[in-house]
């Protein structure tokens, strides 16, 4: 059946139902998981459980399949209005729960593939008119999402890249511990849609205890004290304050960052570099390949800038 | 793509909710890339849902599965894939008869997998079907 303008209101109620009922439990999931975590962030700041991306997606799915099924609307149409209810969780997630545009196209894929899921499941499962199951299923999802919600979570990652300077180890070190602004061309395309790139590195001593800044494209600025400066072999910081925004940089703490230089023996020097990171949103096994890529392109960006800057000096 | 993931990640089945996001990806898939595939997907349902004592089920593996009472008579996949049980020898003269495989993963069994892609393909399936759907209920009564 496709649907006249009087079974269209039943598919727009689905959708506003569906995301009314999904703003009220992500955002009192939210409430519950600073207040809970007494976490360190700014306010801005959250943490976000598996049930935020994942369960709820699929309970709106399954709302919007009930308010949808009389209409027997074909697997296509189930699809594309899903899409749209997706679209509006997006710009409601956008608009009261403040979350940045970068963030929000690195979630839409997983919104929009689980609100699919939960309508396709709930388009079979209310062909049989079996109302103990079905409600039986949303009971499920809420004692799901409540047990998520008082579950411990914690991510914890490091992520290690190396590049080979054509230059000698005393030509590179001073440029790992500072260096000048960057400014070679955004070739990562989430830098190049506007997410924070780094920018310049500066240092108010050369001793263990010493500050460093690490001064991000929009301003954003690092806070770093050195834990190990041993010259010509490694630099190990500790992130102590970092800026919070809604984008990305609101949901991770950068906690340490490194440098490890090797002499090659041939006048080549290998560069290592190191960061730890606390993720803040779930499920990992989805946010960290986001953030494993962008932790990687920020750490190619900077020492791809060492090694111009070691090999224009020799 | 199917066929890569049942190989080669086919433990993951197991991982609650995974085969229904799989399938629905599979239904996204095959909407972007046959539209049409998707039309005789519930077309293929709504006939069988026709038939007396039929019913639809979310298959444990991802998937639209149909039934005669409570027993499976087979399953459809998001990219069209069909998966019938029949005996042994039903199938030996089934896959003489169309152009139906060995199932995709159980080989030696009496399971079947047809693919469907075409307005024919969708009448062969519904072809199919019927003849399990009649030999279950010949067993049924039999029973």
């Amino acid at each position: 059946m496709e649907p006249n303008t009087h079974n269209k209101s039943r598919i727009y109620t689905g959708i506003l139902v569906a995301n009314l009922i999904s703003l009220v439990i992500v955002g009192f999931s939210k409430y519950l998981m600073d207040n809970m975590e007494n976490n360190k962030m700014g306010s801005g700041s959250g943490i976000f459980v598996y049930s935020s991306f994942i369960i709820v997606p699929i309970l709106m799915g399954l709302v919007c399949a009930w308010y949808w099924h009389p209409l027997q609307l074909k697997t296509s149409r189930y699809i594309g209005w899903s899409a749209v209810a997706s679209v509006i969780a997006i710009l409601a997630s956008y608009i009261f729960l403040r979350e940045g545009f970068i963030c929000l196209i690195i979630v839409s894929p997983l919104i929009f593939g689980f609100v699919v899921t939960g309508a396709l499941v709930g388009r079979i499962i209310y062909r049989r008119k079996n109302n103990t199951l079905n409600m039986s299923l949303f009971g499920l999802i809420f004692i799901l999402i409540a047990a998520d919600n008082f579950s411990e979570h914690e991510n914890i990652k490091m992520v290690s890249d190396t590049i080979v300077v054509n230059a000698p180890i005393d030509k590179v070190w001073p440029l790992v511990v500072e260096y000048d602004p960057i400014t070679l061309k955004e070739n990562y395309w989430l830098f190049e849609i506007g997410m924070p790139s780094p920018v310049q590195s500066t240092v108010d001593g050369h001793e263990v205890g010493a500050g460093r800044k690490c001064i991000f494209s929009n301003g954003y600025v690092f806070d770093e004290k050195m834990v190990v400066y041993k010259p010509n072999e490694e630099l190990t910081f500790d992130i102590i304050s970092q800026p919070h925004d809604p984008e990305i940089m609101g949901h991770i703490d950068i906690l340490r960052g490194q440098f490890i230089l090797k002499d090659n023996g041939d006048g080549t020097t290998t560069l290592i570099g190191n960061s730890w990171y606390k993720l803040y949103v779930f499920p990992a096994w989805y946010f960290n390949m986001w953030s494993e890529s962008i932790t990687r392109n920020v750490h190619l960006r900077v020492m791809e800038h060492i090694k111009i800057l070691s090999e224009e000096n020799v | 793509m199917f066929n890569l993931v049942v190989k080669y990640a086919s433990p993951l089945k197991h991982v609650p909710v995974l085969p229904h996001v799989f399938d629905a990806l599979l239904k996204i898939g095959t909407l972007l890339s046959n539209r049409n595939l998707v039309d005789f997907i519930d077309d293929i349902e709504n006939e069988v849902l026709s038939w007396a004592q039929t019913s639809v089920h979310v298959h444990k593996f991802g998937g639209t599965q149909f039934n005669l009472y409570d027993k499976e008579l087979g399953h459809i996949h998001g990219n069209g894939l069909l998966d019938i049980l029949f005996s042994r020898k039903t199938k030996s003269e089934l896959m003489l008869k169309y152009p139906v495989k060995e199932h995709h993963v159980f080989k030696d069994s009496g399971w079947i997998s047809f693919q469907v892609k075409t307005e024919a393909d969708k009448k062969i399936a519904i072809q199919l079907l019927r003849y399990a759907y009649l030999a279950a209920q010949k067993s049924k009564f039999a029973a």
